[in-house]
Formats: structure tokens, C-alpha cells, sequence
């Protein structure tokens, strides 16, 4: 083994989507290291878990999680319990627990420590949940509902609190800035709220100032560096969901089908950045300093991009998109760098993992 | 003709060929349970049982043209089956898992232990800093791109809902110690074989480390089918690029580059056909390696079956259709008939034969007196021969003027007559033909060794002999 795969070992870059499989790259070559099976269903959602020795895939009424470590191509653990498609997943940052949410409307704390002393915490609300991100303080949580209500979950009390952005519209996504100063949201419209926040200390909950809005994508989108938050454009997602269930029905929409998958992701860097990505066949960045457009990345032909994610020094962004391709983009010059190939259907999810 | 008529007979033929074709199983679930409930059913409307009915009561279904044994045999499996399979192989995927249900009824007792807060304030901005990943891109900005990248996406490894092959790969061009062991590669079942060797090709160029091999455009490698030890079997042409893996049911394949290359790859359109030509002949050009000897072989075996075969239909008859030749006569087109007995000159009837002021009379040498032929003169497009025969020998029918010639020359002592009893005849016709002819006449020749043909050499010596020595006394 060569020291190039040493160190490409500590980046974790993994993609997964409507083909059912998982896929795991090596991030310089767009060679495809390990493919992991993810039979029952399409990936709505990718996270590595913070030690980096599993992989988090939300699926289908379930939460597989795969060893980075091993080759075994096949999930080690099965997290089941839930009626519908989990939308969101993510972890404490000691990896003490795992958090979710779901068509069911529920957003869930799995207790990763040791089987004897489960502590699982459950947040009910009235419509899907599209969307869940936990604060850098790691007690709070915003859940993004289908009825357009933007919940702040407070662990440690049980309390919550809502917000309504915009009336009419689902929450696509929410991300939160690492040091915790600003929050993104985008809707189906394409229009993305920001908020900066104020920390409390203890059992005091962050506060939330309206900071700024505007039309990030024609349809839906969103995502951020340093903020990172991502989003989908609203009116593909919402033709595209109409297609599908003519009477719109949100119950019926439980299926193994994924409407649309708009989780934003939060990542640090010096320079505020937020990323969306959208069904316009863009991914926007943003500088958040004066929320001006930075960078539109396109492709002729890449179609859908479903998600999105900044290096750690905010350089370069990740993308997955519906032609099939995962791709990497300089932030700077706006060019497609990389290329990774493999997967037979569309991409729409990836996660991953750099070292600053 | 009686079968024809009998009700369960015919509800039993059409049962056994919807069950026997049916290959999901699903007629033979519905059918087998109902069988009994149907023939009483029919039975009770049967006013005139016939006699033969009452002892097939077990044999419900039993046609008399297809036997049920055989074809259970080759049946493909039903999809119950199939599905039954699946389960089982899900269920122990499922046991090799950890399974961690939703729980809701626990007491939540450590909130202080699991939900801490972080001072967010606390969060310290690190410097800037490239990032791993910015470090790899910008050491790898330069990094030319795997030539075969296009074809990951022929790749099979952990695909689960989409027809997969799964080969064993040799890579004869790797050195010796390293090609005993395969390469195992999974390509999906749409893939062409040019595909698959892009994968190899791939994954073999993205795994090997320090074995620097210079890897080839995907056409200048073909694909063999090769044993369980690596063998490459050349006695196969490699399989064809162009079609899908699908067709062929090999699993251990050996990849070799072939060994001339091209220099043209620059015009896209047009290298695709050179390599096609080239693969064309490169292929033709492996077996031929290892074949030639076997080829040269082979044809002198022919060459020596040719010469046999010749000397022994030599003696057969067989005849040709020439021009006899004579000085003072046109061109007469005649039948040669040549057979280890005799050679018989017959004329072709011609149109206008009877404006000709004379007829060739048909004539027959017995092959005693045949001394000898030869091809005479070799024109563009014809060749003359001579037949040389014994006119003074006992065997001349039917030529008035051979006759009356050796009549007088009777007289004469052999030894006398020998130079003049030799006449020869004139024949033209296209080379093959004469060729053939000569041969055939000097293979009976010399067969027979007969007397005539030993005197007209000693007559040729004895006259080449005295030639010379005439010429030595002028």
C-alpha cells in the first residue's frame, strides 16, 4: 500500500442512490474503492459516523449502517422501528447518538452506546419530516416538516418551539454554520431564509433573528459552507411530487419513493459559503457575507443535483446529481475537477469526510 | 382414433401442456388441486363412462406424447422457487446483521450524561488551512486520467437488482509469477466484451501498484477462453469485441495483448476499423503461430495424397477435348480418351464437317505402343503437345495410313524401321489440360515400361549419339 492510499484513507467520499448501491471513491483518481449493497430501497440520506468507522444509510423504513473499515459489502447494523422513508441522518459529535427523521413524522435519538442503557428520545410532529440538523451545541435540534414549520427541539428539556418562514411552502432543508452563528433554510419556492442565532448558555434556548431572504433557485435548492446548507428548487420537486400523487396526498407518499431529498450541510470554513443545489440542474454557492452568488456549477445535462458538500476548507464542493455522477468542483474557478463514475441510476446522496 | 374423443383424455392433454410449459409453476399449483374436483365434476355428466376410464384415476394428467419424468428433468425453476431462494439467502444476510429495533418505553435517566451542551462561543475558528482533500486535488491537478474510466460503469460488484457475470480474468501480459492468479471481475450482463476488457483493464491499472505495464488502447487486447489454471486456449479465436457478455458462457477468460500494433489511432472513425482489421488478422495470426507447423504438415500430407491419388486414377479413363494439329490440315477439335489400355482419338462432330475437304478418322493406340508425350511448346494461352506412338507396332486399328505404313515398313528390319517407325501426333489445347494429359500419359507409361516406349529412348540416345559424332568428324 502506498502512502497516497494512506492518506486518501482518512478522506471518506461515498455516494449512494436509485441503483441500490453505495459507493465509496478515491477522491483524486474517480476510482471506485469498495461498492456496498443497499438492496431495499434507494439512499435517501449518506452520514459518516464522526470516528469514521461507519456509514449511516437511510433507507426505507430503515437505518443501514455500513464498515468503512471491512470489506464487506453488505450492512452490519439495521436500525428499524420506523413506518416510512427516514428523510434525514445524523450524529452527536462523540457518536453517543444518532438522530433522524422521517416520512413518519417523527425525528428519533438512537442511543449508539451500549445496548443496556438505550435511551431513545422520540419528537412527533404533524407532517413529514424532510429534514433534521442538530446544533453545534449538540442539545438542539431544527426539524423541517412538509407543513412548512421549522421546529426547534430542545434535548436536554423536551421543549419546542416553532417557526413558520413562509406559509404554503415544505421545508427542503436546513443547515446550521459550525460556529453555530447562522442558520439556513430553504423552501420548495426556491427561497432561502437565514437566520442568525444567538447561543444560550445551559438550558437557555438559542435565539433566532431573522437575517436575510432571498431566491436562491428558480425551482427548489439549497446548501452551505460554513454554513453549508443545501436545498432543492421548488418546482420540479413539487411537479415532480404532483406526477406522482395526483391528489396529493401525503400519507400515500410513504412509499418507496423519494421525492426529494434536501438536507443541507453544514461545514466549516473561514469564509462563509452556503451551497444549494437544485432541481433547476444547478448548484449555487453563496458568499454569506452579503448572500451574493458565487458560483452557479452546471453541467449540460446533469439534470437534478440532489446534494452537496464542501471540503473542509471550503476549496472545492462535492456534487451528486440525477445523470449518474458524483463530481467535484473548484469553488474559485467554477470548473468540474473530477468525475466519478459508476453508478447506474441517479446519485442522490453522498457524504463526506475531509482532514484539515 | 378413439382417444380423440374421450373427454378426460383431452382435459388431460391440455392440462399436461399448460403445466409442462408453464415454467413459473403457477398452472401446476392451481391445476394439481383441482384435478379430482374436475374429474367428478365431468364425471357426473358423463352419461356413457367408456370402459378405459375407470383404472386412470392416478395418471390424471399423464398425456400420452410427452412424458412428464423427462421434462420435469429440464424444466427451469419456478419462481416460487426462485422467490423462496431469495428469502432464504435475505434471511441469512439478516443473521450476519445487527438488528437494533425502535424502543419507546425506556426511562430516560442520564440526560446530563448523553445530551451535553457545547459552548458554541467555545468553538475556536482554526486557521486557514488546505484541507486533505484540497492537498490530494492540487498534487493530482496533473494526474492523467485513467484511460478506462468510462468503462467503471460496466462494473457489477455490488449490484444487486441487475443481471451481473462474474469472470476469472488471467492477465497473460503480466510476468510470469504474477499471472498465476486471476483477477476476479463482475461486469454487468449488458456489457460487450470490449466493455469487460475495459473494466480488467480498469481495475487492473487502478490496483497495480509498482508493475508498471504499459497498458494499450482497449483494442489491442483480446479475450480467450482459458482453463482453470490460466492455460490460454489458442485454438479459440478470442471472443468477439463487439458482442455482449451475455452470449457466452465462460467464467474463466484470459486477456492477451496482441502483439502487432498500429500507429494510427488518430482519426477515430478510421482506427475503429483498423482495429477491427487488425484484430481480424492479429486473431487469424495467433492460431497460425502455433498452428504453421501443424498447416505444413497437413499440406504435404495433401500434396503426397494428391500424388498418390493421381497415380492411381492415372489408369482410369478419362477424357479431354483438344485441337489436333497438323501441318498441312486446319485444326481439328478432337476427343482424347485416355486409359491404362488405350488411348482413343475421336473427332467432335462439327457443323459444317461436311464442307471440310477431309475427315480426322477416329483412332485408338493401344497403350503398348505409346512411346511417349511432352508438351512441346507453351504459348500464352495454349500449350502443344506430342504424342508419340509405334506405327509399326501389331496394336494400330482404324488408321488406313498407319496401316499401310507399317505395311511397309514391314519389310524393313526393326532396326531400320526404329527411325521411322515412331509418328507422333500434334494436340493444342490450354495449359491445365495439357498438363493434366502429359502426366497421366507419363504415369501409365511408366507403369507399363512398355517395349515401344524403351526402344523410342534407345532411339533417341542412339541418335543424340550420333549427332555428336558426326559433328565431331566434320
Amino acid at each position: 500500500m502506498t502512502i497516497d492510499n494512506l492518506e486518501n484513507d482518512q478522506i471518506i467520499f461515498a455516494t449512494g442512490g436509485y441503483d441500490h448501491t453505495i459507493k465509496l471513491w478515491q477522491t483524486h483518481t474517480g476510482i471506485c474503492n469498495r461498492t456496498m449493497q443497499h438492496a431495499e430501497s434507494q439512499v435517501n440520506a449518506l452520514e459518516i459516523t464522526p470516528d469514521k468507522q461507519l456509514l449511516a444509510a437511510a433507507s426505507y423504513q430503515h437505518i443501514y449502517m455500513y464498515d468503512l473499515a471491512s470489506n464487506n459489502p453488505n450492512a452490519i447494523v439495521n436500525y428499524e422501528g420506523t413506518s416510512k422513508n427516514v428523510t434525514s441522518v445524523g450524529f452527536q459529535e462523540d457518536g453517543k447518538w444518532m438522530y433522524s427523521g422521517g416520512e413518519d413524522n417523527r425525528a428519533r435519538i438512537w442511543d449508539l452506546r451500549s445496548k443496556n442503557n438505550q435511551c431513545p428520545k422520540i419528537f412527533e410532529v404533524q407532517a413529514a419530516i424532510n429534514c433534521v440538523c442538530l446544533h453545534p451545541n449538540q442539545t438542539e435540534l431544527f426539524v423541517g416538516d412538509q407543513n412548512g414549520i421549522i421546529y426547534r427541539w430542545d434535548l436536554r428539556t423536551d421543549n419546542n418551539e416553532q417557526l413558520i418562514p413562509e406559509n404554503d411552502a415544505m421545508i427542503l432543508d436546513i443547515s446550521i454554520s459550525p460556529d453555530g452563528y447562522l442558520m439556513a433554510s430553504v423552501n420548495n419556492k426556491g427561497r432561502c431564509y437565514i437566520w442568525s442565532l444567538i447561543s444560550g448558555t445551559l438550558d437557555i434556548p438559542t435565539k433566532l433573528i431573522p437575517k436575510h431572504k432571498f431566491e436562491a433557485h428558480k425551482r427548489h435548492a439549497l446548501k452551505f459552507p460554513h454554513l453549508h446548507f443545501r436545498s432543492l428548487p421548488l418546482a420540479s420537486v413539487v411537479e415532480c411530487f404532483h406526477n406522482l400523487y395526483p391528489d396529493n396526498d401525503h400519507k400515500s407518499i410513504s412509499h418507496k419513493t423519494k421525492k426529494y431529498c434536501y438536507h443541507f450541510f453544514l461545514y466549516e470554513t473561514t469564509s462563509s459559503l452556503l451551497v444549494t443545489t437544485s432541481a433547476d440542474q444547478t448548484a449555487k454557492i453563496w458568499n454569506t457575507a452579503d448572500f451574493s452568488l458565487l458560483q452557479e456549477l452546471k453541467q449540460e445535462n446533469q439534470r437534478w443535483v440532489w446534494d452537496a458538500a464542501f471540503s473542509a476548507d471550503g476549496q472545492y464542493v462535492f456534487t451528486a446529481s440525477s445523470d449518474g455522477y458524483a463530481k467535484l468542483w473548484n469553488v474559485k474557478t467554477g470548473a468540474m475537477e473530477r468525475e466519478y463514475a459508476g453508478h447506474q441510476k441517479a446519485v442522490t446522496a453522498l457524504a463526506f469526510r475531509d482532514v484539515s | 382414433m378413439a382417444l380423440y374423443d374421450n373427454k378426460y383424455w383431452l382435459l388431460s392433454h391440455i392440462r399436461n401442456s399448460f403445466i409442462s410449459t408453464d415454467d413459473t409453476g403457477m398452472c401446476e399449483l392451481v391445476m394439481v388441486g383441482e384435478s379430482k374436483e374436475v374429474k367428478r365434476h365431468l364425471g357426473n355428466m358423463e352419461s356413457y363412462p367408456e370402459p378405459d376410464e375407470s383404472d386412470d384415476d392416478e395418471d390424471d394428467f399423464e398425456s400420452y406424447d410427452l412424458q412428464m419424468d423427462m421434462d420435469f428433468g429440464i424444466r427451469e425453476r419456478s419462481n416460487t422457487a426462485a422467490q423462496l431462494e431469495k428469502l432464504d439467502q435475505a434471511r441469512k444476510k439478516a443473521s450476519k446483521m445487527r438488528h437494533i429495533k425502535w424502543e419507546t418505553s425506556k426511562q430516560v435517566e442520564d440526560l446530563d450524561d448523553l445530551f451535553v451542551k457545547k459552548d458554541v462561543s467555545q468553538i475556536v475558528k482554526k486557521p486557514k488551512q488546505k484541507s486533505m482533500l484540497s492537498v490530494l486535488i492540487e498534487n493530482f491537478s496533473n494526474l492523467p486520467k485513467n484511460p478506462y474510466i468510462e468503462y467503471s460503469k460496466f462494473d457489477g460488484s455490488g449490484q444487486v437488482n441487475i443481471p451481473t457475470r462474474k469472470y476469472k480474468i488471467f492477465l497473460t501480459m503480466l510476468p510470469p509469477q504474477q499471472r498465476n492468479y486471476p483477477i476476479h471481475i463482475c461486469c454487468v450482463a449488458t456489457a460487450k466484451v470490449q466493455d469487460l476488457i475495459g473494466l480488467i483493464l480498469l481495475k487492473f491499472s487502478a490496483n497495480q501498484g509498482e508493475c508498471n505495464l504499459n497498458l494499450k488502447p482497449v483494442t489491442n487486447y483480446g479475450l480467450y477462453i482459458c482453463e482453470e489454471d490460466g492455460e490460454v486456449d489458442r485454438d479459440f479465436p478470442c471472443l468477439d469485441p463487439r458482442e455482449c457478455v451475455a452470449k457466452f458462457g465462460f467464467t474463466c477468460l484470459g486477456l492477451v495483448e496482441h502483439k502487432d500494433n498500429f500507429k494510427s489511432v488518430t482519426f477515430p472513425d478510421e482506427s475503429q476499423n483498423v482495429t477491427n482489421i487488425k484484430e481480424e488478422i492479429n486473431r487469424t495470426r495467433t492460431t497460425s503461430e502455433k498452428s504453421k507447423a501443424d498447416e505444413n504438415r497437413q499440406k504435404n500430407d495433401m500434396l503426397a495424397m494428391d500424388e498418390h491419388n493421381k497415380r492411381m486414377e492415372a489408369p482410369l479413363y478419362q477424357s479431354f477435348r483438344v485441337f489436333m494439329i497438323n501441318k498441312v490440315r486446319p485444326k481439328v477439335e478432337v476427343h482424347i480418351g485416355i486409359s491404362g489400355e488405350r488411348i482413343e482419338i475421336d473427332p467432335v462432330q462439327q457443323k459444317n464437317s461436311k464442307l471440310l475437304p477431309f475427315k480426322q478418322k477416329a483412332v485408338s493406340h493401344h497403350m503398348d505402343t505409346i512411346a511417349s508425350c511432352e508438351i512441346t511448346d507453351t504459348k500464352s494461352s495454349r500449350s502443344t503437345f506430342k504424342l508419340v506412338y509405334n506405327s509399326n507396332f501389331g496394336g494400330n486399328y482404324g488408321n488406313q495410313g498407319d496401316v499401310e505404313f507399317s505395311g511397309s515398313s514391314s519389310s524393313f528390319p526393326p532396326s531400320l524401321q526404329s527411325s521411322t517407325s515412331f509418328k507422333n501426333y500434334d494436340f493444342e489445347c490450354d495449359h491445365a489440360t495439357a498438363q493434366d494429359i502429359v502426366q497421366k500419359i507419363k504415369l501409365i507409361l511408366e507403369l507399363r515400361s512398355s517395349a515401344s516406349r524403351k526402344q523410342y529412348i534407345a532411339t533417341k540416345e542412339k541418335k543424340h549419339y550420333k549427332r555428336k559424332n558426326f559433328n565431331i568428324v566434320k
